[in-house]
């Protein structure tokens, strides 16, 4: 399938300064932009809280600025195309974000992401900047096999961990049980992704991989790499249920279970489709027993036009579930408060 | 020939970065097969910027030169690249502190302290078709050497060598890695630009 290659930019190397000046102007009572490409929120967490800071390349709006906000992250670091921010940039995000608590680093596990972080964490330690802590997120059932989880690469089920534990900061915690909150959300979601076609890189106008009109692929990531399971192209009711299974099999999810569930528009699919997709995933869930808390379907982390989506799966408990219920106002994640949706 | 100075290094990193930047489309090309397509791009631009903070620099001393490499890399490259490239100038520019003339057996360890950090920081052996597979027989082609030319000689053949190889290799580490033996056939971005860096290294200087 061939790829629209004319983007709506000005130049390529303007494109995060200007997407970041208009999506700052856009939502200006959620966001501001500060320093180096900084999204700070609009109004700062109260003091004493534990900070949340994550970087990551753009083009993957909304995420990572649509999660600045209320009840989400305090500060990101948007780095240029596909390529995480350098050390020093997340350290300047660090000192913003601090308010007091501590402040966590979360990593979606990326070889880039993870040691740009590393090494802002060692130029803390030698400025001084201390009660600074990493945590390493990954979801994508592909990218490693299971008994090697930490190889695996952070893709879009990490939304679970970032709506979870923005919640869960916003609250009377510490940094480690902060980090303890982030893993186990990580430790309990599990994801997998497909596509039916490429992307256009926005800075060089080229297509990043071939793939053929009739062909879909399963499991690829974020950034475009190609990933593994090319076939032919399937329905809707076929592709979940070569999908699911898996992704039921690897954690595993059982029955009696209660979950949340994420169908992640990566681009170009439409509304329709991940809703004819859902119907099969709430059809084979039931059938095995497992209960749907709360279900999400839109394009919460994107590669460009790519026409896929990825399915997450995150089981919860009680306090999960509290936590997914506390409001939050992000840009491009919102939920209400309780007391709200009652009335 | 005779020690470095701080202003031959100068002269050693603004060699590298024409170098780099001669080849810009083919390392982007290089990086379209395995990556996003940009590696030549970015790490030409973080040279560059390295020549000009260099070249802003009031009486460097030869660990200043190195570190505000580093710092370039790092900072103006992102990615895993800018972190493991930076992480070799900025383990060697440990080496560095009050010294101002480099031997020979004074660069090789400063190679080799690099080549240390970038295989703790990416946790890259050799074979596993990254830069490493450049560099390490690269740094060991150059200690062994008899002298100045001759090891910058011997170190860019090593190089060349070492990044050929890894056309035939599956990828163990960086983003390659997920792509399995669809990135055979296909040498590694970062091993091609270490080729390209110790070549320059090795031309007569100006």
């Amino acid at each position: 399938m061939s790829a629209r290659t004319h983007k709506l930019i000005n130049r390529p190397d303007a494109i995060v300064a200007e997407m970041l000046e208009g999506f700052c102007a856009a939502y200006s009572d959620i966001v501001q932009l500060t320093g180096d490409r900084l999204i700070t929120r609009a109004q700062p967490k109260a003091q004493g809280k534990v900070a949340l800071v994550i970087g990551n390349g753009s083009g993957h709006e909304p995420a990572m600025v649509g999660w600045v906000g209320p009840g989400l992250f305090d500060v990101n670091i948007a780095g240029e195309i596909f390529t995480a921010p350098g050390p020093q940039r997340i350290v300047e995000g660090i000192r913003a974000a601090d308010c007091g608590g501590g402040v966590l680093v979360c990593v979606s596990h990326h070889a880039g992401d993870r040691l740009n972080a590393e090494l802002a964490l060692e130029l803390c330690e030698a400025e001084g900047i201390d009660n600074v802590e990493l945590v390493i997120l990954y979801d994508d059932i592909s990218s490693a096999p299971k008994g090697q989880e930490a190889e695996r690469r952070g893709t879009a089920g990490l939304f679970f961990v970032w709506k979870l534990l923005g919640a869960f900061c916003e609250g009377d915690c510490d940094l480690a049980a902060a980090k303890a909150l982030a893993e186990k959300v990580r430790d309990n979601t599990r994801s997998l992704a497909m596509s039916l076609s490429s992307c256009a890189s926005p800075i060089t106008g080229e297509v990043m991989f071939e793939m053929a009109a009739d062909e879909m692929e399963i499991g690829m990531g974020l950034h475009g790499e190609v990933g593994m399971g090319r076939q032919k192209s399937l329905s809707a009711d076929a592709t979940i249920d070569l999908m699911l299974p898996p992704i039921l099999e690897d954690l595993p999810f059982a029955a009696g279970d209660e979950v949340l569930v994420l169908l992640n528009n990566s681009g170009s699919l439409t509304l329709m489709e991940l809703f004819i997709l859902y119907r099969r995933v709430a059809q084979r869930l039931a059938e095995a027993g497992i209960t749907v808390y709360r279900a999400w379907l839109d394009a919460y982390a994107t590669t460009q036009e790519m026409a896929g989506f990825a399915l997450s799966l995150c089981r919860v408990d009680e306090q999960l579930k509290a936590l997914w219920d506390a409001p939050a106002n992000g840009a491009y994640m919102k939920q209400l408060p309780p007391d709200a949706k009652d009335s | 020939m005779h020690d470095l100075t701080a202003k031959d290094l100068a002269d050693l990193i603004k060699r590298m970065a024409g170098r780099v930047l001669a080849e810009r489309e083919m390392l982007n090309r290089l990086d379209a097969a395995t990556g996003d397509g940009d590696h030549g791009s970015s790490i030409s631009g973080a040279l560059a910027l390295a020549v000009q903070k260099i070249g802003a620099l009031a009486e460097p001393s030869p660990q200043d030169i190195w570190l505000t490499t580093a710092k370039a890399l790092l900072n103006g490259m992102g990615g895993a690249s800018g972190a493991i490239f930076g992480t070799f100038f900025l383990k060697g520019a440990a080496k560095l502190k009050d010294v101002e003339r480099i031997s020979q057996a004074d660069m090789a360890a400063l190679l080799a302290a690099g080549l240390a950090g970038v295989q703790a920081r990416g946790r890259a052996q050799v074979g596993d078709k990254t830069m490493v597979d450049a560099l390490a027989p690269a740094v060991a082609a150059f200690a062994a050497a008899a002298d100045f030319p001759s090891a910058w000689r011997a170190a860019a053949d090593a190089a060349a060598t070492g990044a050929e190889s890894t056309r035939d290799m599956l990828a163990r580490q960086g983003r390659a890695k997920y792509l399995g033996e669809r990135a055979i056939g296909h040498a590694d971005p970062g091993a091609t630009t270490i080729a390209l860096m110790f070549a320059a290294a090795a031309e007569p200087s100006p």
